[in-house]
């Protein structure tokens, strides 16, 4: 009897020693199986994400040369905006140089402009988070800020050697200090808000209490720059509802978010050049 | 290559496990823009934990943990404890499943697919239990709709997607000449 009562407990007992071997294993050889794990599976993200594109490719190969020809024009016309628009940056970025050497003013964190492909989205119920086809072989460095032509995408959170994980602004992981625009004071922005079958929402919290917002008259919230992760002005969302938390010394609300942010193909990792 | 004879079992075990787990993953990048998730945790122990013995299959089961939680970000990060989440669950499904094997026609399809959903169901609570309440969720009411959601979506494919998947193990494993009726009267 005790030797059969010792048979169906041998795989809890086993199971208890992996646990426990598991637990009391050094942190060193823990990080060392996750990245060894990670680095495994990095290029079948990888393969596959270009094996997609190259589908894109022959797809768009089918086209005839006329929807070319006007695409390529149509291109041609917003490329000429855009030239424009970043040889007025230029003219501004000088002009602040300029102001801030007058004045004795710190610089603002300036960034190396990373575009990356995303490789695979994996939005559950417990995170959110992209992994982008470059890594540490591009200088990518953790904690870096990630952006699209919408505003903000999240944060990276890990760095492999070929790939990274990036943290969505839609991620309940991510909290981010903001302002409305136009006012600023600083607010605080966290995602969380991910109801199935439609566009991601986030939560604003410690708004003063005479800022008002609605669906009919949304407010724009963007980065604030506190903390020097993200430059400020970058679009978030858009604050749609907003009503009295708790204390009464705050409102608290909802923020709208981009539906492209679902969407992304192509991302910018903004790469601090001056890291602290 | 004569290291991996003697290891063939687990080694092919878990390699048809992490064809799943890579094929699920890009199934959810598709669906990522429509608000729906799969997560397959049971469909990946069911079968190691059924039938194979308990060293094979558990090694199995234990080295698809290690490869999820290598990729998915854990709550409370500066916590060594945490790190292996899905290690622990995924070890202590596939215990429990070892243990209550003998106890049904393991072998069945229906039962595996059975056991698979029910396995699942644990996991997703679990996992649920773990990310929501110890990873402070910011709206946990609204997070949970959004779980059972994705549990309803995961438990219909799991239905779709199992028999297959069983057959496909066992494909792989008689190709890798190994005796399924020897492991199944294995216990340890």
């Amino acid at each position: 009897m005790p030797s059969k009562r010792f048979d169906q407990a041998k795989p809890f007992i086993t199971l208890g020693i992996v646990v426990l071997a598991w637990m009391l294993l050094p942190v060193v050889v823990k990080s060392f199986l996750r990245v060894g794990f990670a680095e495994l599976q990095s290029p079948i993200q990888a393969t596959v994400s270009h094996a997609r594109d190259l589908q894109e490719y022959w797809a768009e190969r089918t086209h005839s040369k006329n929807d070319l020809i006007t695409a390529g024009r149509e291109l041609g016309h917003v490329y000429a905006g855009y030239e424009f628009q970043a040889q007025q940056t230029e003219a501004l970025h000088n002009e602040i140089a300029r102001l801030e050497q007058l004045l004795r003013l710190p610089s603002n964190p300036h960034y190396r402009f990373e575009p990356a492909r995303v490789a695979l989205r994996d939005f559950s119920g417990w995170w959110q988070q992209l992994v982008i086809r470059k890594g540490a072989n591009f200088g990518i460095p953790v904690g870096a800020p990630v952006v699209y032509s919408g505003g903000v995408v999240g944060r990276v959170r890990e760095v492999h050697a070929y790939t990274a994980d990036v943290d969505l602004v839609t991620s309940p992981r991510t909290r981010l200090a903001a302002t409305i625009e136009n006012d600023s004071r600083p607010v605080s922005y966290q995602g969380g808000d991910n109801p199935p079958l439609a566009p991601a929402r986030g939560i604003v919290e410690f708004v003063p209490p005479d800022i008002f917002a609605s669906a009919k008259d949304p407010k724009r919230l963007v980065t604030s720059g506190l903390g020097g992760l993200f430059p400020p002005g970058l679009t978030i969302g858009y604050v749609t509802r907003l009503e009295a938390s708790t204390d009464g010394l705050f409102k608290s609300g909802e923020v709208s978010l981009d539906p492209r942010l679902s969407e992304l193909t192509e991302v910018t990792v903004l790469v601090p050049l001056n890291p602290e | 290559m004569t290291f991996l004879l003697p290891h063939r079992r687990w080694l092919i075990t878990f390699a048809t496990t992490l064809l799943l787990w890579s094929v699920v993953m890009q199934l959810n990048h598709y669906l990522a823009p429509h608000g729906a998730y799969l997560f397959v945790g049971g469909l990946l122990v069911t079968f190691a934990a059924l039938r194979l013995s308990l060293r094979i299959g558990l090694t199995a089961t234990l080295l698809i943990g290690l490869a999820i939680d290598a990729v998915e970000p854990v709550p409370l990060v500066s916590s060594h404890a945490l790190p292996g989440t899905h290690l622990v669950l995924f070890g202590v499904m596939h215990v429990v499943l070892f243990h209550i094997r003998t106890r049904f026609p393991r072998e069945e399809t229906v039962i595996g697919v059975v056991v698979a959903l029910l396995a699942n169901l644990g996991f997703f609570l679990g996992l649920s239990f773990v990310f929501v309440e110890f990873g402070r969720h910011p709206v946990p009411g609204a997070a949970w709709l959004r779980l059972f959601a994705d549990l309803g979506w995961s438990q219909l494919f799991i239905v779709i997607i199992a028999p297959w998947f069983f057959a496909l193990q066992e494909r792989a494993l008689e190709l890798g000449q190994v005796d399924l009726a020897e492991e199944n009267r294995r216990t340890f």
